[in-house]
């Protein structure tokens, strides 16, 4: 009877740990399947299931390249800097050595009809907005490196909280504007075989050694002009359309990778659109007399109209669109 | 001084959002309507290798955060916490985008991006005013790291699967409960 006992508990121990080593042969070969998965799965950007209704929540973890934000601080900050102070400073020595570009024979007194009352408002539309956001966007990008450690923790606070909400309005105006100047002007800005010309020369604005008292030919824009209308036009469709996304995330819903490449592509666009704007400010106000008044009244002096625009005039004159302002 | 870290043991978490509860009730003075600063994320959900982690700001030593933020508004504490002041912060947003871990979160989502003070989690340390104040409580919530306590998410993790403490500490145990699993899959993940 024990005997029999015995070879019952017996075979009852074999059955047992047969049938565990079944289970946990069962239960370790998935667990095999998924070791050291679930990081692999995490970095590659896994989402799940998660009660948050918080922004993003579902993903534990989003992996970008990181060399992004070296990318922010250590270029783009300083490059935007140098974009608007080191162009002005460039600028100043540069009149300082060359002078301006001073009108042969002085003014004739005669103004020429040269831009619509319509086309002085939307360049203004985009320029005011745009020197705004040129300053505010340099707070924005650059103030923690260049301006916060100078001043107070709550005068930094405001400034920046400014920047952001002045930088945020002005960007509509300012797209309307571009988008109007990029439509209504390219027709005027297709280049021309003698641009190549009034580059080669640097346009005659230049004093001194061979390029003294050049005098290229230009139709209604001469090659510089045209080079910045396209810079802007171009660069200007990445900065709205970048700009679009970072001031409007509930209505295009970016993600997080997207908006930080928005941001790179911004702050780019940014810093060539300062140095252009710095280039055509001076241009206007400074190097070439008589061209400030083209953006105040719409006419230009003859003077002007005939050194600079050369082509443009003769066209003009020959069919007959020329147009004196009445003199008062 | 310390490196506080947190660490999420997958092996234990049972996805019962207890540490989430506990967030919201100790820093309820500071969180607007929504806010969430811990969740938990449960990945492969019903099927074969399910795994739920609790997740909230990881405190990076060279945070994306800090890097990206145009106020400058983020700072270290000497217990390597990255904190940041809600004075300064102009609700841009950009540390949401920059933040692997999703932890920035807003209070709003208005037009023009206004999304208001950035919230995230304070590790239960408060924020740049002075500790246990009134402007204190309102903007961070709890600051029990001033009282010589850690995090109540963690304090209150049934199954001692999220651990929050100085980072030397935290791994040692970590690694004793994996050498005491005994097995490669008993590993993180």
């Amino acid at each position: 009877m024990n005997r029999w006992f015995k070879q019952l508990g017996l075979v009852l121990i074999v059955a047992l740990t047969t049938a565990f080593s079944a289970v946990s042969f069962a239960q370790s070969a998935p667990a095999a399947e998924t070791e050291g998965q679930i990081w692999s799965q995490l970095k590659a950007g896994a989402t799940g299931e998660t009660t948050s209704h918080g922004q993003f929540h579902n993903q534990p973890i989003n992996t970008y390249d990181l060399r992004l934000l070296d990318v922010r601080s250590d270029w783009l900050a300083p490059g935007l800097m140098l974009a608007l102070f080191g162009m002005i400073i460039i600028f100043v020595v540069f009149i300082k050595i060359n002078g301006i570009s001073k009108l042969h024979g002085g003014f004739s007194g005669k103004m020429v009809y040269r831009w619509s009352k319509f086309d002085v408002s939307i360049h203004w539309l985009g320029a005011i907005p745009c020197l705004l956001l040129i300053l505010t966007g340099l707070v924005l990008l650059s103030g923690r490196y260049f301006f916060q450690p100078y001043i107070g923790e709550g005068m930094w606070a405001s400034m920046v909280y400014g920047a952001k909400q002045v930088h945020d309005v002005m960007a509509i105006p300012f797209m309307i504007g571009w988008a109007l100047m990029t439509v209504l002007w390219a027709k005027n800005q297709l280049p021309k075989l003698y641009d190549l010309k009034w580059m080669m020369v640097v346009g005659g604005y230049i004093n001194f050694g061979p390029f003294k008292g050049k005098h290229p030919d230009a139709g209604f824009a001469n090659a510089g002009e045209k080079l910045w209308f396209w810079a802007f036009a171009a660069f200007g469709l990445v900065i709205s359309a970048s700009g679009m996304l970072l001031l409007f995330p509930n209505l295009f819903e970016p993600s997080r990778t997207l908006s930080l490449i928005a941001l790179i592509l911004h702050s780019v666009s940014a810093i060539i659109i300062t140095a252009f704007s710095i280039v055509h400010i001076f241009m206007a106000t400074v190097m070439s007399e008589g061209g400030m008044e083209c953006m105040v009244s719409g006419y230009c002096d003859e003077t002007w109209a005939t050194q600079h625009h050369n082509l443009w005039f003769d066209e003009i004159k020959e069919n007959g669109t020329l147009k004196y302002k009445d003199q008062a | 001084m310390a490196t506080m870290k947190f660490l999420c043991d997958t092996k234990r978490c049972i996805e019962c959002n207890g540490c989430v509860t506990a967030c919201k009730n100790e820093n309820d003075s500071a969180l607007e309507w929504g806010i969430q600063r811990r969740r938990v994320v449960t990945i492969n959900d019903g099927v074969k290798g399910e795994a739920s982690i609790s997740v909230a700001c990881m405190h990076c030593t060279d945070a994306p955060c800090e890097a990206v933020c145009p106020a400058n508004c983020f700072y270290k504490t000497e217990d390597g916490l990255t904190l940041h002041n809600k004075d300064t912060c102009i609700g841009c947003g950009y540390c949401l985008y920059a933040c692997p871990f999703g932890a920035p979160q807003f209070p709003k989502r208005g037009a023009f991006g206004s999304r208001g003070k950035m919230d995230k989690c304070t590790f239960c340390a408060g924020g740049p005013e002075e500790d246990h104040s009134d402007a204190e409580r309102q903007k961070y919530g709890a600051n029990r790291l001033a009282e010589g306590k850690l995090p109540m998410c963690a304090e209150l993790c049934a199954t001692k699967s999220l651990l929050a403490g100085d980072a030397e500490i935290v791994s040692s145990i970590f690694r004793e409960r994996v050498a005491y699993r005994g097995s490669n899959s008993a590993i993180w993940g």
